[in-house]
């Protein structure tokens, strides 16, 4: 019994040896060829090699996107998002946000249409879920229950303690951001939740065994909540009413309630909505859903929240 | 006139309303208002992100945290305002230079990268012939230079990295106003210097020099890759801050970094008569002989140019191919043994069809 018991032991020992000697071969292979005479050629060739456009600049995104920039002050080393081309430092490398659906097709960028508001869109989409905006609580329903995510995890936690203690360069970078959900018996689920994020990833996945007339309809199927117009500036940013967004069970101080809600801020939206907003974004403009304003894009026609 | 009323008054209001607690003195117009928040940003049509984010903690160590923004972002004249020009780095600003009392500017910069091998123009005024069919190839001040970031140096006792607070005190004892004392200690001192560390340097030329269809372009060699196989370029990379950068080798002593000629030109730094001096600056091998120029740094294994280097690397990967090869092979036979002692492609002899 000993005996056989040792020479299992034995036989795995020299199988486990001998797939450690074709690991080493090819571990050393990279190491002695690497000074090759005939790399620099490769490179050329691999860059020119008959490549569009579009296809050179999707392989140079996807170098891109994992470069960090390093400062090195002697006293600390600052390591930051890599922004082609920006002269000011960021000063932080930014966290993916797994918690979204919508990002997922559209990006976590993407408002372009409205020139002179999309950065401002933009900028509310880093710590707003696309369906603060874009799906408002069904007619005759109560507004929506709003809480904080974690982007990391998509889970719902509570209010970010850099926006509770106003840090000053944590506006809005609190790796979190507000969705609408429901408080359903006490058990709180976002719109767009877990189970919304797989079904989609599935979708993503299989979608090329659907025809192309059913995926025009899965594309309105997944959209069906999205509202033609989506919530403007005012619905927040205003001194008249109770703002959409409750601030103060948000976490949001008394100091930074007053300012979002301040002259100064409802003001230059009041400045933006007269001169600015383009007249397909505003609700109250007749007919302008069925004609669609001049610059619409095609995903807003449809009801897409992308293009903004 | 009246747009920039309504900015100061925009700008007063911020102050009041207490929103602009944390904003600098630089920042009267209270451009942070909108520019504080990181995710203000859009990709333009050719797919660049371009970010409008300003980290006040970052720009804060820097020489321009002095300028209000609108000293460089000289075209905005209203609130909110339209996408803004691209900032001309020579325009004069409204600091004055103390030496000559003159508005201060990059423009005498400029000049010098202009009779420098990075001009898109030669010596006659004309414009290069690849300056013409590559523009991008030749550097703009942003190419380079992202917001510098102060590196101060403190030497109270001993030399050490970051603002010495007793050395410090002593200036704070007359210059108490403001931050003048931390700014001007720390201006002062990064320039005792390299005001970004030497691997930083590397990298910022290999921008260009690294890429393969730049070199083709310009019939340049792999200077990035050789470099860094050298013994400097490895020191680099494992964080000296003494071993050379580009900068060092290709600028001549006491010149702006800026000046960078081609090695044809005869005062160029690594002309041919001029490498032994470029490398025996006081800092570097000043005790060194003539034969120092004769180290090869941007050697390549080209057949052509360094046919001797082609065949010590063939040579070489050979015999270190055929060494190690020889030995796993042997020791993976050996092993193959182990499991099967009795293993073999010949039948025994001493057994007859009847196994007897």
């Amino acid at each position: 019994m000993l005996a056989a018991a040792r020479k299992v032991i034995y036989v795995l020992y020299t199988i486990a040896l001998m797939a450690f000697t074709i690991w080493y071969a090819n571990f050393i292979y990279p190491i002695i060829f690497a000074h090759s005479d005939s790399k620099h050629e490769e490179q050329l060739e691999e860059q020119k090699a008959g490549k569009t456009e579009e296809e050179l600049m999707f392989e140079k995104f996807l170098k891109e996107q994992k470069k960090t920039a390093t400062t090195d002050l002697g006293y600390m080393v600052i390591k930051e998002q890599y922004v082609k081309g920006h002269f000011h430092h960021v000063g932080m490398t930014i966290e993916p946000d797994i918690g979204n659906v919508c990002i997922k097709c559209h990006g976590a960028v993407p408002h372009d249409k409205a020139k002179a508001i999309r950065a401002f869109l933009n900028m509310h989409a880093f710590y707003l879920a696309c369906e603060v905006c874009h799906i408002p609580p069904p007619q005759g329903q109560p507004n929506w229950d709003f809480r904080w995510y974690d982007k990391k995890t998509g889970q719902v936690i509570a209010n970010p303690p850099g926006l509770v203690t106003t840090e000053i360069d944590k506006y809005g970078n609190y790796g979190a951001k507000i969705a609408p959900g429901v408080d359903e018996n006490g058990i709180f689920h976002f719109i767009n939740g877990k189970k919304e994020r797989d079904f989609v990833d599935e979708y993503l996945k299989k979608k090329d065994l659907l025809g192309e007339t059913e995926q025009s309809k899965m594309k309105k199927v997944i959209h069906r909540k999205v509202a033609e117009k989506p919530m403007l500036c005012d619905k927040c940013h205003t001194d008249k009413g109770e703002p959409y967004l409750p601030f103060a069970e948000l976490g949001y101080p008394p100091r930074r309630i007053s300012a979002l809600t301040s002259t100064e801020v409802v003001g230059m939206v009041e400045k933006y909505k007269k001169f600015y907003i383009p007249k397909f974004l505003l609700q109250e403009e007749k007919g302008a859903g069925e004609k669609g304003g001049e610059g619409q894009s095609d995903d807003l026609k449809k009801g897409v929240p992308a293009g903004i | 006139m009246k747009n920039m009323i309504l900015l100061l008054g925009l700008a007063l209001l911020a102050t009041v309303g207490g929103v602009g607690e944390e904003v600098f003195a630089a920042d009267e117009l209270n451009c942070v208002l909108c520019h504080k928040y990181r995710g203000l940003s859009r990709v333009d049509k050719e797919g660049n992100f371009r970010l409008f984010y300003i980290n006040e903690k970052m720009f804060k160590k820097s020489p321009h945290s002095r300028l209000k923004c609108i000293d460089c972002h000289s075209d905005i004249d209203e609130i909110p305002h339209k996408p803004a020009k691209k900032v001309d780095c020579t325009k004069e600003c409204h600091l004055e230079e103390p030496s000559s009392n003159e508005k201060f500017s990059h423009k005498p910069v400029s000049e010098i990268l202009d009779r420098s091998v990075h001009s898109k123009y030669d010596e006659n005024g004309n414009l290069k012939e690849m300056a013409g069919k590559y523009p991008e190839d030749y550097p703009h001040c942003k190419d380079c230079h992202d917001n510098p970031l102060y590196r101060p140096l403190s030497f109270f006792k001993g030399e050490a990295a970051g603002i010495s607070r007793r050395g410090l005190s002593r200036c704070k004892t007359c210059h108490t106003k403001g931050e003048f004392a931390e700014t001007f200690y720390a201006h002062v001192t990064s320039r005792l210097q390299k005001m970004r560390s030497p691997k930083e340097i590397v990298g910022i030329c290999a921008k260009c020099h690294g890429d393969p269809g730049f070199q083709e372009r310009h019939e340049l060699d792999a200077v990035v890759t050789s470099y860094q196989e050298t013994f400097h370029g490895k020191a680099v990379h494992f964080g000296s801050e003494e071993a050379p950068d580009c900068i060092d080798c290709h600028v001549v002593s006491g010149e702006s970094v800026h000046f960078i000629e081609g090695r044809e030109s005869p005062t160029s730094a690594i002309a041919e008569g001029n490498v032994a001096t470029t490398c025996r600056t006081a800092e570097c091998h000043a005790d060194a002989g003539e034969n120092i120029a004769g180290f090869q740094v941007h050697v390549t294994y080209d057949k052509e140019k360094y046919p001797l280097q082609h065949y010590m690397l063939k040579f070489f990967t050979a015999l270190m191919a055929g060494v190690l090869y020889f030995f796993v092979v042997i020791i993976f036979l050996e092993l193959l043994r182990r499991l099967f002692p009795n293993f073999s492609f010949v039948k025994s002899s001493g057994t007859d069809e009847h196994g007897h």
